[in-house]
């Protein structure tokens, strides 16, 4: 993996989330606790002067790890927060597509509904998964939350333009352009604080963090960044190979995503 | 490292997935469960193995062979650089997503088929006519399949002798262009020289990349400024944040805003949130001017006072229409929307040829000279001075209908 210039990487980002908070009149920016919806934060407090200009949505499901409950509780405090949280009601054996496709999508329904968000802004970077790879910066969801991938509006320059469908909203994707290891490069410049569950412990370690009934840990020693970004430009293996729920069927995501999951 | 994206063009079919999907497997930047992947598809659809098949991913584009929509791939280190390559669709009804890509593109690589039934067609050289508009200065001609015609050097010859005099009235630079013969799928000179065409004596295509990329294209550091003003960014109205895309700033500079015309003189510059004194090209800032601004400033155009853009409700661009027609038509300029009053077509443009025609009949897929009455003044500029102010982007009834550059 080629640590791409994070300077750069920023930059682009700033203009977008800029972009974005001035175009929607109510823009809310979801937040998983992980390293690339993190560092998303970091980016936005850059270009608003220090703090974070919109709301931030987590969807709980109540069985992410304690770790990332205690993180979540610890930043929305520093970083002074506008914390929304939206449940889902879990059902027994929550699992896989179940478990993402609908509970969590029910939940970010009831969300957007309730407070009237007009766009959600979301970490989802290019290189996680090939579906990925095909979106757009603003990207329209129907009132269904459906996405029509195959037709997308056309989004030239640094012009991002959004078809709004008056009962729909706009995803908004400014971290579309980095990399795993770019995301790791920018933590460890500018000191952001991650989920200690990123670090091996006991030889092993979480690459990406779902909730605790579909993330698995993997074999590493890596207990710091350096570490972290050795490891991964020697890495074969993809970086959700850890979450469960993608590997069900070959064209999973694409469903996933076309109903509305994030 | 830098990156630089690639941008593929050209007729459908003639091999662009499978040139990237090749680039990928030669310089080892696709795992060994992705490939087997593609391998199991390709299978399953009882085709030979297709390393397209490695980017597209909609399931509608493995079963029909065809790319939908842009994608871009993994980085391929080349010594002190990395190549990011963007795929488009070659098909005519997907030109929107094919000009999305390649807008963000740095070099072009044109696709042109040798086998005796493709070669050299209209989307070919459409495409290169959107590319030159959309900025791309960079172009290498890969001329495809020569494994079916014998990889003969005659074959090579002639697209390259009638692609190249198209190609230098399109007005792009002699010293930015390359050819090469390849054969996407048999990798011939993909990355190294094939033995197959002895009779080529260029480089492969990655050392004519890395050329074209390492020429670097400098952009007006010197210019007066130029920024683009996104909105104000704190409750009073006093900050706002916008991008440098010419010249440089210092505190004390005096400027003014377009269309306003209201002048005053920085007082305070913030680059990611830190104070500083001066910022440089490229940088998104947050500024205070001394004195008080009271309307809004979202799509307007902060510059230096001396020499400012011209305020224009008439201008006269250059436009490649994607629509038949382009009833109820707005722009977008600097991300904001202005409704447009008249279109009056001065001359028609064929983008297969590049020849000026008198007639004003509008169609699809193809340029036009036009006057454009808008419902305001902007401050526009050409497209040769400052990119971001001499752009636009058309809209027809809401729905997406070409772009347009300002001479």
């Amino acid at each position: 993996m080629i640590v791409q210039d994070v300077r750069k990487l920023e930059e682009k980002s700033i203009f977008i989330i800029r972009e974005a908070k001035m175009k929607f009149k109510n823009i809310a920016a979801l937040w998983s606790m992980g390293k690339d919806s993190t560092a998303m934060l970091a980016v936005a407090r850059k270009a608003f002067l220090g703090k974070v200009p919109f709301p931030v949505v987590h969807i709980d499901n109540g069985i992410d790890f304690p770790e990332t409950y205690e993180f979540r509780k610890r930043l929305a405090e520093k970083w002074n927060l506008d914390l929304i949280l939206g449940k889902t009601k879990i059902k027994h054996v929550s699992w896989g597509l179940a478990c993402c496709g609908e509970t969590k999508t029910i939940a970010l329904k009831e969300v957007m509904k309730e407070y009237k968000f007009d766009a959600l802004m979301m970490a989802i970077r290019r290189d996680e998964h090939w579906i990925r790879a095909k979106e757009r910066v603003f990207s329209p969801r129907n009132e269904n939350f459906r996405w029509d991938y195959k037709n997308q509006p056309a989004e030239l320059w640094d012009d991002y333009s959004s078809k709004l469908d008056a009962k729909g909203h706009i995803r908004v994707h400014p971290m579309l352009d980095w990399n795993e290891v770019d995301i790791w490069s920018y933590v460890q410049k500018e000191h952001i604080p991650v989920v200690p569950l990123y670090y091996s412990r006991n030889g092993y370690r979480y690459r990406s963090l779902g909730c605790t009934h579909c993330t698995v840990a993997l074999k590493s020693n890596a207990k710091n960044i350096d570490d972290i970004i050795k490891e991964l430009e020697g890495t074969e293996t993809d970086e959700r190979s850890g979450r469960s729920q993608d590997k069900e069927k070959e064209y999973v995501m694409q469903k996933l995503r076309a109903l509305g999951y994030m | 490292m830098m990156v630089k994206k690639i941008t593929l063009l050209g007729h459908k079919d003639h091999g662009k997935s499978t040139l990237i999907g090749n680039m990928l497997i030669l310089t080892n930047r696709v795992n060994p469960a992705k490939l087997k992947e593609a391998e199991r598809t390709s299978e399953q659809l009882g085709k030979r193995f297709e390393p397209g098949f490695i980017l597209d991913s909609f399931h509608e584009e493995r079963e029909g062979g065809l790319t939908i929509d842009t994608t871009r791939t993994e980085k391929i280190p080349h010594k002190d650089i990395a190549f990011e390559f963007i795929d488009v669709p070659g098909h005519e009804e997907l030109i929107k997503n094919m000009m999305s890509g390649a807008s963000q593109a740095d070099i072009a690589v044109l696709i042109v088929s040798a086998k005796a039934d493709e070669g050299i067609r209209d989307q070919t050289k459409r495409h290169l006519f959107i590319a030159k508009m959309l900025g791309i200065r960079k172009l290498v001609v890969a001329v495809n399949k020569m494994d079916l015609v014998a990889y003969k050097e005659e074959k090579f010859d002639a697209i390259k002798k009638h692609m190249a005099k198209f190609i230098e009235n399109m007005g792009f630079t002699r010293g930015n262009v390359y050819f090469v013969p390849i054969s996407a799928y048999m990798k011939d000179n993909l990355v190294k020289k094939s033995s197959n065409m002895k009779w080529y004596s260029g480089r492969p295509l990655i050392d004519l990349l890395y050329m074209n990329a390492k020429e670097e294209y400098t952009k007006k550091a010197n210019a007066e400024l130029r920024v683009l003003l996104q909105g104000f960014i704190d409750h009073t109205g006093t900050v706002m944040a916008g991008k440098i895309v010419s010249g440089k700033m210092r505190l004390g500079d005096k400027v003014r805003i377009w269309p306003s015309g209201f002048g005053s003189s920085i007082s305070r510059i913030f680059v990611k949130g830190a104070n500083v004194k001066a910022a440089k090209l490229g940088t998104n800032v947050a500024v205070a001017l001394r004195d008080k601004f009271n309307s809004d400033v979202r799509g307007s155009v902060m510059a230096d006072d001396e020499n400012s853009p011209k305020l224009r409700k008439v201008v006269k661009a250059l436009i490649f229409v994607t629509r038949p027609t382009l009833a109820n038509m707005k722009i977008k300029f600097n991300n904001i929307e202005i409704g447009c009053n008249s279109l009056k077509v001065l001359k028609h443009i064929d983008t297969t040829t590049g020849e000026r025609k008198e007639g004003n009949r509008l169609k699809a897929l193809d340029a036009i000279e036009a006057d454009i009455e808008l419902e305001r003044k902007l401050p526009f500029e050409s497209y040769e001075r400052t990119e971001e102010l001499g752009r636009f982007l058309l809209y027809s009834r809401g729905e997406f209908a070409g772009i347009g550059i300002v001479e």
